[in-house]
């Protein structure tokens, strides 16, 4: 077994006990409200992690191969919700759909990972390929005018207005009673956000350990100047990488949009902070890593609204960042960073 | 010889930027030249609107600038002004970022000597910050949307008498017209509260929660962000008991998010009572909840006209914006009789002003303090075709 791995099952180890002491510290205080309640918060806050482990996903991806810190992420995940929600308009809206909802949301779906896939490659072309080779600073600071290109674009096509996805409407207001109808309430959209999370992580696993675009991504992650003297285009390589992170971006837009309904311009800003902070607890580079982090992070959120308040949610959530990276600096799966000398 | 040419092009650009900067720079001198200006009224005369015109407040912000707008372009469009016309300078003052771009934009309306009086701006907050510099280019500026009580009391959030003035009523009368609704009427006795944790929001949230506490009424109290949208946390914790919740938020798709959920959690079944800052038909659209909100006359022609013109969306919240426009614009006009004006002249007009009707549908003058002068709230609750029906 290797250190490394030792170090992360430990880790995870780790994480478990304290989780486990949570559960009965959170259980004792709130007597009143007993184990439905701590149960329910926990399946609000995977609900919520599910989506920010989707948007730690590009950024994890990106970081991994170009030790970028792509700030657009979080717009471009805002642009696939407007996407999706286009789509949706297109297609009769969520009380009268023109077609069968499940046929609706697929392209919703669809037509938001592929859209937002190729805004990720415009971002790419234009915005960072020209700074491949520029100090580290650089990429960094047009990633954050992609940003607020972004958003303000956004303003100018949609508006300021809110957009309403009215999920409940489009999907259903129901849901599966856990333990009793006294017991854990989950909705179908719940549901829907947590299974398609998770088949898009494996899908995504799946695509780095065993195609060859994968193998690819990881050769250029490896060693960028190597893997093009093997023969393989870094830059198509760092392309499809935007595109694949961005298209899961788009998924979880549009996912945000059916499950809270409403989205705007400004939507991006804190679920990116969020999607990163997951990505750097979980480890950034790391795929399962991005996905535990967003889990963990929705967790936490989940559990200080309910123990606590929604006054000091964030404060919690970024609060336990600075733990783990204190205690964790590579994060709970990440691999410490080896200099080349 | 390259690097020469380059160095001499940069040279150049940072003293054409310094040039500019040094020519746009909000001197105190440049600012009580402007102050005290007579301006020659010519055929065009300056208002600023004061709004968030982007940012998380950009919703409120826009509305107030689209009705300022539709107030200006119809004044422009008459045939009686067809010699003058009214312009508006834009200041995007982000609500909800920092009030710094308030001040930002208080500052540069006042160096304008062109701008006579201002619209705006749209928080309590932003008039808070932005009032030294208002008074220091003696401006008028009328806000269609800043309640806070305080900001009329000449001391507790300092001193603006005779320079702040607004169309709307303060939270004073909000809070037991709200109280009073929910113990006398529906005679309810478990009410849950949320604010939003703006200065806005909590300030209503303390008024009714004292007033139905000291009538006995059962109060929890709980916040949320203006940012939140999973509201599953804060519902699974309210109890099923709970006959109202009351949330006196600023943003009506988050109230339409916070109701569905509270459907999909199962507990549809309660109430909500929302604020002014919730009346936003075709935004807000539960079924069977309360609002309460300063009068706008929805079957006057003007909001029907301007609903017609914006896809039947009457943006209410941002009518009181139209009025503030028609409170300066009408200063100016009467200040402008001689062919010139000057600040002062436009604030001693907007202290007088008396209209008749105005599409809040209640005459419009203004008390010593500038607080306008009997306006009451109104409460309303939402059908289920998503129109607000006043109810009290």
């Amino acid at each position: 077994m290797s250190s490394t791995l030792r170090q992360q099952l430990g880790n995870l180890a780790g994480l478990g006990v304290a989780l486990v002491a949570f559960m009965f510290y959170a259980v004792y205080l709130s007597p009143t409200q007993g184990w439905t309640f701590f149960f329910q918060l926990s399946v609000n806050g995977i609900i919520l992690g599910s989506l920010y482990g989707l948007i730690a996903l590009g950024y994890t991806m990106v970081y991994g191969i170009l030790k970028l810190l792509n700030f657009a992420h979080g717009d471009v995940y805002m642009i696939g919700a407007f996407i999706g929600f286009g789509v949706l308009t297109l297609l009769g809206g969520p009380l009268n759909p023109a077609i069968p909802v499940a046929l609706l949301v697929v392209c919703m779906f669809v037509v938001a990972m592929v859209g937002s896939g190729f805004l990720g490659l415009a971002i790419e072309r234009f915005a960072y390929r020209p700074l491949r080779d520029a100090p580290r600073i650089a990429p960094l600071i047009s990633a954050l005018g992609v940003a607020f290109f972004l958003e303000n674009s956004a303003l100018l096509l949609f508006g300021s207005k809110f957009r309403s996805y009215d999920g409940f409407d489009l999907i259903s207001y129901n849901g599966i009673y856990l333990g009793g109808t006294n017991g854990v309430f989950v909705q179908y959209l719940g549901v829907i956000v947590i299974v398609g999370a998770v088949l898009l992580m494996l899908a995504l696993l799946g695509l780095v350990r065993w195609t060859r675009l994968g193998k690819a991504m990881r050769a250029v992650s490896f060693d960028r100047e190597g893997a093009a003297m093997m023969g393989i285009d870094p830059d198509r390589v760092i392309a499809a990488t935007f595109f694949i992170g961005s298209a899961l971006a788009g998924a979880a837009g549009v996912m945000f949009g059916l499950l809270f309904s409403q989205i705007y311009h400004l939507m991006g800003f804190l679920a990116g902070l969020k999607g990163f902070t997951a990505a750097v607890v979980g480890g950034i580079g790391s795929i399962p890593g991005a996905m535990l982090g967003g889990l963990l992070v929705g967790l936490i959120e989940s559990w200080a609204k309910g123990y606590l308040s929604g006054n000091v949610s964030d404060l919690v959530v970024f609060g336990i960042l600075i733990g783990v990276m204190l205690v964790r600096p590579s994060g709970l799966l990440g691999t410490p960073a080896l200099q080349k000398v | 010889m390259r690097k020469f040419v380059v160095a001499a092009l940069l040279a150049a650009g940072v003293a054409a930027l310094a040039s500019a900067a040094l020519g746009s720079t909000k001197s105190p001198a440049r600012v009580s030249s402007a102050a005290s200006a007579v301006v020659n009224c010519g055929s065009t005369r300056t208002i600023g609107v004061a709004a968030p015109i982007t940012g998380p407040a950009s919703f409120i912000g826009q509305q107030q600038l689209r009705w300022s707008k539709y107030y200006v372009k119809n004044w422009n469009a008459q045939k009686a002004n067809r010699k003058q016309k009214i312009k508006i300078i834009q200041g995007d003052t982000q609500l909800g970022v920092d009030t710094a771009f308030a001040v930002r934009v208080a500052k540069s309306f006042a160096s304008n000597s062109k701008v006579l009086g201002v619209v705006g701006p749209a928080g309590s907050q932003e008039v808070v910050a932005s009032t030294s510099a208002y008074k220091g280019g003696k401006l008028a500026f009328v806000s269609g949307s800043a309640s806070r009580t305080t900001l009329t009391d000449g001391h507790t959030d300092g001193n603006r008498r005779g320079y702040f003035y607004r169309v709307v009523p303060n939270d004073s009368i909000q809070a037991p017209t709200v109280a009073n609704f929910i113990t006398k009427k529906l005679k309810v006795k478990r009410v849950y509260i949320i604010d939003d944790q703006e200065t806005y929001s909590q300030g209503l949230a303390n008024g009714v929660q004292t007033r139905l506490k000291a009538k006995g009424v059962s109060v929890t109290r709980n916040s949320i962000s203006q940012n939140d949208t999973d509201f599953s946390s804060v519902i699974a914790k309210i109890p099923n008991s709970t006959q109202i919740i009351y949330i006196p938020w600023q943003l009506a798709p988050q109230a339409q998010t916070f109701g569905q959920q509270l459907r999909g959690a199962g507990k549809g079944r309660i109430k909500l009572f929302g604020s002014d800052g919730l009346f936003a038909p075709g935004q807000w659209k539960i079924t069977g909840s309360y609002d309460s909100f300063f009068p706008v006359n929805s079957a006057d022609k003007v909001v029907k006209a301007y609903a017609k013109a914006h896809k039947g969306d009457g943006e209410y919240f941002g009518a009181p914006s139209y009025v503030a426009t028609q409170v300066v614009v009408g200063a100016i006009t009467k200040a402008c009789k001689d062919g010139k004006a000057t600040r002062a002249e436009v604030r001693k007009l907007v202290a007088k002003t008396k209209l008749k009707n105005s599409i809040l549908g209640l005459p419009v003058s203004f008390k010593a303090g500038g607080d306008l002068k009997g306006g009451g709230f109104g409460i309303y609750q939402i059908q289920s075709n998503g129109s607000f029906k006043r109810i009290g």
